[in-house]
């Protein structure tokens, strides 16, 4: 191909044909062609039909707008936290090794043991939280819940696997993160075809479950005990290219995978009592959404807890700061797995920890920071609390029981995927293979009876072998744990020995420790910190403070105020300056005083600290009227130093915002102290949630009027022509602002027109040149300005001129933007859509959200938003149980979900359920399920139900085979909308295809309104016409009152309606019917009885339990399986036992009439008593008639005679039937005929007509073109 | 067993509508103690256990226990249900006071709310139904709180102390609120209000009008002050009057003020002149204080910014009123959100006086009583 060099296209450049194409290219470029063949033929182009132009148009409209996803608002932080990357797959399909390539392929660093979350740095902008999600049912819905991304390990050898199939339908409930399947074992194929053959029909299988054109990815053959480094490499690229979309329950709920956890309970409490409730600090990446502190949290498979203290630490794991280079160095590529033991340094709140180098992490910890040594050098003198749980936390790791778990053969049923059990000896378990129908007969069952027979073949062998290889692990193993235990042992003896527990030499510590100790509010000034600790415990000063309050504020009036702005007297004084604004309402007798402060703005603020100590101890008295008289002189001495206040206003406005703040929220380290020793002096002063500042001055108004009008201020005077001056500009009609205002917009607009000339009148407009302009625009500036505003005018004057040309270069370029923003509003806006705008709205506000508190220092910031995710945060959760810690097995997640507003409640949920296709068996009422909805998975009872037409809700015993149904239950408020699945029992692997359900949250609601039917059963005791007397359906005359006018019906289906009830017998009624009953029949009332929901919420505990058991949880049982391991047999009830049917003859009694009534019947009805007739007798008896020869022959001839006649009429009947029906036929012809032609006529003559008229729309047509 | 650990402590019967709404809206449940426990007359008023009877029937499912002697109240909230409501409002209070709440209820319905309230209308005591209809709605649809549904009627007049008026309320139910940018108040541009008279002369509405105008054209020509006198049926069972007084901005805020005649019988009768004008001085005095939102609706914008998306919203406010300092208090009890507050100097000296500028991120919240179809 290269090597041939093809002939050119030689263009031509004179002849017919070039001559042709130059006209052509002329014409395009004209376009005068176009519009020729526009006109040359005009039908090609013109409208042939409106609904179908509107249809065309619908269309292409509809595929636009297909396209638009709602927009929402982008969310996701600047430093986004780790993307969770769940590696899942049956047992021994290769996970661990996959974390183990990857970890290495990222940060060319082994690690043995995959122990929980490993956190790496993957590049320049991406960090990544490797799990492993065991076999257990509970693990993989958890994890489900928090997957970024999805790795699903598929053994090819072997097919997939049950377990794939459950974490992808668990997946799809609770909303889909991406999965990426890999297939493993692929070097186990002899043949290629074979092996092709299986990756085909794998992955055509995979996207049937995903989507179509899912990656999967395959990883050949092992090396070492390890995947191929390309094929790794290649998997670690599309891993940190991979683009994730938001999914809901994550976006709205915050969220923690937690990485470490640290028991701080009290060692003397535990001493005491080994089961008492752990305090029990989590560390982790926040995820999700903002968390705020004190919030609710759930811990999947532990329960509901609150939040005590919530921290962010410094990131363990940070992304490279500079982001220009290509790769990352070796020191950037971090690697963080506390559970697993690496991660060397770790921060605390108020320590460091250090990991003392194992076996395992050497090579990690001899590349650590600089630091470290001294750090570890100084360790031995630091010890907390904290440190000694460190120190023992490697213990519980470590000691990980293996976890055998034996599981029981079941046989196999049919539809869906059929599980097909099959023995692996390599792993020596059984495996539940996923057989789909169209798949068996596809491959037939060649290869896999191939493989097992051979393996069935060495499996003795392997098994002998492989449990030496592993008890020699383990030997290994524990030796490394034992020599790490000593020398933790030793690390504390030493540490108990020296070192004061409560005095960290460590200097960062020491640092970190007056950090948490400062108001978390302070803004990080210097000098409010300052102030805060020189008034050190405010408690006694503040006794000291009210008396001496009034000497401080005229100390503060005359010397321009120091460091101490914001001291606690300060914020005492802000909070009292509203109820003093309310007093001095009263206080009307010092109106002068007033005006002189509303005169002076600046100083007023002043002017109030002044009245208010007067105020305040008035309020101490518990009087609310004072006497002015005392304000009256601070007031006038506060006069005498106009000046300085003037410049201290400044200052004043400056620190302002603290203290405004201080006095909404206080501050939160004092409240803290002061709400203990508040509880000491008075009990009722206790509580959680209680601001204790602000409270003390107002213990006085907790009683008072709850009203939310604002009092005006008094001190304004709205006769005095200054106030009104003041708000002069709140109207259209006062000044308005430089860029808003009309007259400065109108030369604006004479800038951008400039000169013109207007033809008509001949006039000229010129622009106004600009100098003009801002000569006015200053004369402005001094009508209303005061004494500052000259100053500045004569400080830029000079500047002014300097930068003239500057000034006119800038102005022209802001005149630019002007005309094209005017151009775009005007020309743009025509074309913008709804959608549109809506984006640029979530755009503008996405922005709004990043900028608006981006300067802001994380602890301040946090007060505000919250802790926001892709922080490092450390939360310390009180009241845990002993077993959380003590059955602690790092290779389960610890997920702590944060719980919204209401979510911690619990009531009735109504959702929407559906059997889910491949589970084998229909759901009963009332057996105990156990769902996985929100972050939660407990154990409830659910009561099907199904939506009648007319909106009622009837109960139903089981769940309909493949449609939907209600469901309702009692059990944590979730919002609607939220998916849930079911599952018969999370104990172990026996089921065939584990998910039970699936669904949705519809409505939630404090009570329930599901019925069941009921039918009421009564009998008549009289029967008149159609009315009926009936007995047994009620008891009381009360009940029946209640039913009045219900409608009854018999089982023969003759209706009526309850009229009346009877006074005796109790529940008797009068009822009336469309028709009369008979003594027999039964009537019977259909009425609906509503149904309550049991009111069980169990959550499944699983992470309680002993390691190794840890998905052996059972909660209540069913009906079915108590009896069922009770060995209790149903009685079945007699009644519906069938029997022989014996049908007994009937025996009718003759009928009998009594002789009175005989007598008075009249005749036609009386008994005819004769007896039957006898043979007649002889003399009434007919004599034979014997007729003579002749008579015989006339009669004989007349017989004759009509027989012939009777013929002859019949012939001629025929005949005129069918010359009639002829006569018809032809009729019918002639008719058709008829039609036919009239219709021709008829069609002729519209032709005609419409062609006028189109004529007619023509020509005006024509007219009005012309017109135009 | 860990669900619902614990409840929020308060004291006194103040704020007691914020705590019970806020406690509504989070689900969380709350102890309010020594309710007038010092009092001569201790315990909850009336309209105190009106209010909660009011609660309950907007609610599903709410656990209300208070003790002997009223001074302890235990609320654990339901979930609010909404629908056709009527309540006989105590006539210790007026309607205002009961209104304020529901408003804050109201878009969080399971079924869009149509409330009849009856009893007084106007007091001088709690905003009136007039001051609300004209600022809390058109607040409410900046909210995105808007369409057909949302409506306050005045049906019935009912001046205190007699009542006897009616007031008819309809919301529509919201899933979520939209984040709002409220900095930019603007100008002033015409200034409507209502004066209105009951069982008295129907001149008296006109004199109030005259007395107000005189003051307010100093300012802006475009005011229009309508006179309502209702008569019979309509007019209640009190003989009163009153001014209600709206300025709206260029920019869509609404601020007002109100006044009304001391209720019969109880202090000193006010001319109607007198009114008017101090009436207009209070409009004044609001638009000395400025701000997007009028003092009496601080708390409304501000549990809506709340209880926005997790968005930052902002607002500015005049300066902030007691019990919208403690209102912020509550919020961050029940929701942990705190405001960030920036007071703000208007730059120009003829503006009004300082400004607070309210920032804070929503919580997100979303409302799970609406049920899905």
């Amino acid at each position: 191909m290269e090597g041939r060099e093809q002939k050119r296209h030689q263009q031509k450049q004179s002849g017919p044909k070039a001559q042709r194409k130059k006209r052509r290219k002329q014409g395009e470029q004209g376009t005068e062609l176009e519009k020729d063949e526009r006109k040359r033929n005009p039908r090609a182009f013109g409208v042939h039909s409106a609904v179908r132009m509107t249809r065309t148009f619908h269309r292409t409209q509809d595929i636009k707008t297909k396209k638009h996803h709602i927009p929402l608002v982008d969310r996701t932080p600047l430093e986004p936290p780790p993307i969770v990357v769940v590696v899942t797959g049956p047992p021994k399909v290769g996970k661990s090794t996959l974390i183990r390539c990857l970890i290495k392929n990222y940060t060319r660093q082994k690690l043995s043991d995959i122990c929980g979350p490993v956190t790496i740095v993957s590049g320049k902008k991406r960090r990544l939280t490797f799990i492993e999600c065991n076999n257990d049912i509970n693990t993989m819905i958890d994890l489900a819940k928090v997957a970024d991304l999805v790795l699903m390990l598929i053994d090819a050898s072997f097919g997939f696997e049950m377990e794939t199939f459950e974490f992808l339908n668990i997946c799809q409930v609770h909303g889909f993160p991406r999965v990426m399947g890999v297939l493993t074992h692929l070097d186990s194929f002899k043949n290629n075809k074979s092996l092709n053959k299986t990756k085909k029909r794998l992955k055509h299988r995979f996207w049937t479950e995903v989507y179509q054109g899912a990656k999967l990815f395959y990883l050949s053959g092992m090396v070492y005990g390890e995947y191929q480094t390309q094929e790794v490499k290649n998997l670690g690229r599309f891993i940190s290219v991979m683009k994730f979309r938001p999914l809901m329950w994550q976006t709205s709920h915050p969220y923690i995978v937690a990485d470490r956890m640290e028991d701080l309970t009290d060692p003397e409490a535990i001493r005491l009592d080994p089961k008492c409730d752990r305090t029990v600090s989590l560390y982790g990446y926040l995820r999700g959404t903002f968390l705020k502190n004190k919030g609710q949290i759930h811990i999947p498979g532990v329960g509901d807890f609150s939040v005590e203290d919530l921290s962010f630490l410094p990131d363990p794991c940070p992304l490279p700061e500079l982001l220009k280079k290509r790769a990352l160095n070796e020191k950037e590529r971090l690697l963080y797995a506390p559970m697993a033991g690496v991660g060397g340094l770790v921060y605390d709140k108020d320590a460091v920890y250090i990991d003392m180098p194992g076996g395992h992490v050497k090579q990690q910890q001899e590349e650590m920071r600089p630091t470290t040594e001294m750090v570890q050098s100084l360790m031995g003198t630091h010890t907390t609390l904290d440190a000694k749980m460190a120190a023992s936390k490697v213990s519980l790791f470590t000691g990980t029981a293996a976890l055998a778990s034996e599981e029981v053969q079941e046989n196999s049923g049919e539809q869906g995927p059929v599980e097909s059990r099959v023995w692996d000896p390599e792993t020596r378990r059984e495996r539940r293979k996923a057989v789909f129908m169209e798949e068996d007969e596809e491959d037939g069952s060649e290869g896999s009876d191939e493989e097992l027979s051979d393996e069935e073949g060495e499996e003795v062998e392997e098994e002998s072998e492989e449990g030496q290889e592993v008890e020699e692990d383990e030997e290994g193993d524990d030796e490394s744990i034992r020599d790490k235990e000593e020398v933790r042992k030793e690390e504390c003896r030493a540490a108990k020995e020296e070192a004061p527990p409560l005095s960290p030499l460590v200097e960062g510590g020491g640092a970190r420790r007056a950090v948490t100790e400062r108001p978390a509010f302070a803004d990080s000034d210097d000098e409010l910190e300052k102030s805060e600790r020189e008034e050190g415990n405010g408690d006694e000063e503040e006794e000291m403070e009210e008396g001496e309050a009034e000497e401080k504020h005229e100390k503060g009036a005359t010397v321009p105020p120091d460091s101490g702005h914001c001291s606690e007297e300060d914020t005492d004084d802000d909070s009292d300056e509203e109820e003093e604004e309310e007093e001095e309402e009263e206080n009307e007798g010092d109106s002068e005083m007033d005006e002189q402060v509303n005169s002076e703005p600046p100083g007023k603020e002043t002017a109030k600290t002044k009245t208010t100590c007067a105020a305040k101890e008035e309020e101490m008295d518990g009087a609310g009227e004072g006497e002015p008289g005392t304000d009256t002189p601070g007031a006038l001495r506060w006069k005498e130093s106009l000046a300085q206040k003037a410049t201290e206003a400044h200052l004043k406005r400056q620190r302002a915002a603290p203290n405004l703040r201080k006095l909404v929220y206080g501050t939160v380290v004092v409240e803290e102290e002061e709400e203990e020793v508040v509880d000491e002096e008075d009990e009722e002063l206790g509580g959680l949630f209680r601001v204790s500042r602000p409270e003390k001055s107002k213990k006085v108004r907790a009683d008072a009027t709850d009203c939310s009008r604002f009092q005006p201020d008094t001190s304004h005077d709205w006769d005095q022509e200054e106030m009104l001056a003041s708000i002069r500009d709140c109207f259209v009609t006062g000044k308005w602002e430089g860029d808003k205002d009309a007259t400065t917009l109108l030369k604006e607009d004479d800038e951008l027109y400039g000169d013109f000339e207007d033809l008509e009148t001949g006039e000229v407009h010129r622009a106004k040149p600009r100098q003009g302009d801002e000569a006015e625009d200053d004369d402005d500036d001094d009508d209303g300005g005061s004494g500052d505003d000259a100053e500045n005018e004569e400080e830029e004057a000079p500047l002014v001129k300097f930068d003239d040309e500057e000034a006119q270069k800038n102005k022209r370029l802001e005149k630019k933007r002007r005309l094209k923003e005017r151009f775009d509003a005007e020309y743009d806006d025509g074309d913008a859509t709804y959608f549109d705008d809506l984006k640029e709205e979530m755009q503008k506000q996405a922005e709004l959200n990043r900028t608006e508190f981006e300067g802001m220092d994380d602890e301040s910031r946090v007060q505000y938003e919250g802790f926001r995710p892709g922080m490092y945060v450390r939360l310390e959760i009180p009241g845990l149980p002993c077993e959380f810690v003590t059955n602690f097995d790092p290779h389960y997640p610890i997920i702590l979900g944060g719980l919204g507003a209401s979510e911690g409640n619990i009531g009735y949920l109504q959702m929407r359920l559906k059997k889910h296709r491949w589970y084998n068996r229909i759901l009963k009422t009332r057996d105990p399920l156990i769902l996985s909805l929100g972050w939660r998975r407990f154990q409830t009872i659910p009561l099907y139900h199904i939506e009648d037409h007319n909106g009622r809700h009837r109960l139903l015993k089981y769940t309909p085979e493949h449609m939907h149904c209600g469901a309702s239950i009692w059990g944590p408020i979730t919002p609607q909308g939220t998916g849930f699945l079911a599952v018969q029992s999370v104990a172990g692997t026996q089921a065939k295809f584990r998910i039970a359900a699936t669904g949705v949250v519809l409505d939630l609601d404090k009570s329930m309104t599901v019925v069941k039917k009921l039918k009421l059963i009564g009998y008549p005791y009289k029967i008149f016409k159609n009315t009926c007397f009936i007995q047994g359906m009620f008891n009381t005359v009360l009940e029946v009152a209640k039913f009045e006018g219900a409608s009854i019906r018999t089982v023969s289906g003759i209706k009526g309606q309850i009229k009346k009830a009877l006074r005796t017998p109790p529940g008797a009624f009068r009822a009336t019917f469309e028709d009369r009953l008979l003594m027999s029949d039964i009537v019977f009332l259909r009425s609906w009885y509503p149904v309550l929901v049991p009111q069980l919420y169990n959550p499944v505990t699983s992470l309680l339990m002993p390691a190794g058991q840890k998905d052996m949880w059972t909660g209540m049982r069913t009906l079915g399986q108590i009896k069922h391991d009770l060995g209790i047999q149903n009685k079945p009830n007699q009644d519906s036992l069938y029997k022989p049917v014996l049908r007994q003859k009937r025996h009718f009694n003759p009928l009998h009439i009594p002789k009175e009534l005989q007598k008075a019947l009249p005749f036609k009805s009386k008994p005819k008593l004769r007896a039957a007739k006898g043979p007649a007798p002889r003399d009434l008896r007919r004599p034979a008639v014997v007729r003579e020869p002749h008579e015989r022959k006339v009669a004989a001839l007349l017989s004759a005679l009509s027989t012939i006649y009777a013929h002859k009429n019949k012939k001629a009947q025929a005949e005129q039937h069918a010359k009639h029906r002829d006569f018809l036929k032809q009729r019918e012809k002639q008719e058709a005929e008829k039609q036919k032609r009239q219709r021709e006529e008829r069609k002729k003559v519209y032709r005609a007509m419409g062609q006028k008229e189109q004529k007619k729309l023509k020509s005006s047509l024509k007219g009005t073109s012309k017109d135009d | 067993g860990h669900l619902q650990t614990h409840s929020l402590t308060y004291e006194g019967c103040n704020f007691f509508r914020q705590r019970l709404v806020l406690a509504t809206l989070s689900g969380k449940r709350v102890k309010i103690r020594n309710i007038r426990s010092r009092d001569d007359n201790p315990g909850l008023r009336d309209f105190e256990a009106s209010f909660i009877r009011l609660l309950d029937k907007v609610t599903n499912g709410t656990r209300i226990e208070i003790n002997q002697t009223g001074t302890v109240l235990f609320y654990q909230p339901g979930l609010l249900y909404g629908g056709a409501v009527e309540h006989e409002c105590c006539a210790q209070r007026s309607i205002g006071y009961y209104l304020e709440a529901l408003i804050m209820l109201a878009p969080f319905m399971k079924n869009s709310l149509r409330a009849i309230l009856k009893g007084v209308t106007n007091d001088p005591v709690d905003p009136s139904v007039d001051l609300i209809k004209a600022t809390a709605v058109p607040l409410m649809k900046t909210f995105g709180i808007d369409g057909e549904g949302l409506e306050i009627k005045v049906v019935r007049r009912g001046m205190a102390p007699g009542g006897g008026g009616e007031v008819h309320f309809s919301c529509p139910v919201r899933r979520t609120i939209k984040p709002v940018q409220l900095t930019d108040p603007g100008k002033i541009k015409r200034i409507r209000g209502t004066a209105y008279s009951v069982r008295v002369s129907p001149q008296m509405a006109n004199r109030i009008v005259d007395s107000a105008r005189s003051i307010l054209n100093q300012f802006i020509p475009d005011i229009y002050i309508y006179t309502d006198h209702m008569k019979g049926a309509s007019s209640g069972k009190s003989p009163g009057f009153g001014l209600t007084l709206v300025a709206e901005t260029v920019n869509g805020t609404f601020l007002s003020a109100e006044l009304a005649s001391t209720p019969q019988g109880q202090g000193d009768p006010v001319l109607p002149e007198e009114l008017g004008k101090s009436c207009a001085k209070l409009l004044l005095e609001e638009v000395y204080r400025g701000g997007s939102v009028d003092s009496t609706n601080q708390s409304l914008a501000l549990l809506f910014m709340t209880l926005g998306q997790q968005d930052v919203s902002k607002t500015l406010l005049g300066p902030l009123s007691p019990y919208t300092i403690e209102f912020l208090r509550h919020i961050r009890d029940f929701f942990q959100i705190m405001f960030k507050i920036e007071p703000q100097k208007p730059e120009d000296e003829q503006k009004g006086g300082e400004k607070v500028l309210m920032t804070c991120v929503g919580v997100g919240f979303a409302n799970i009583n609406k049920t899905l179809k």
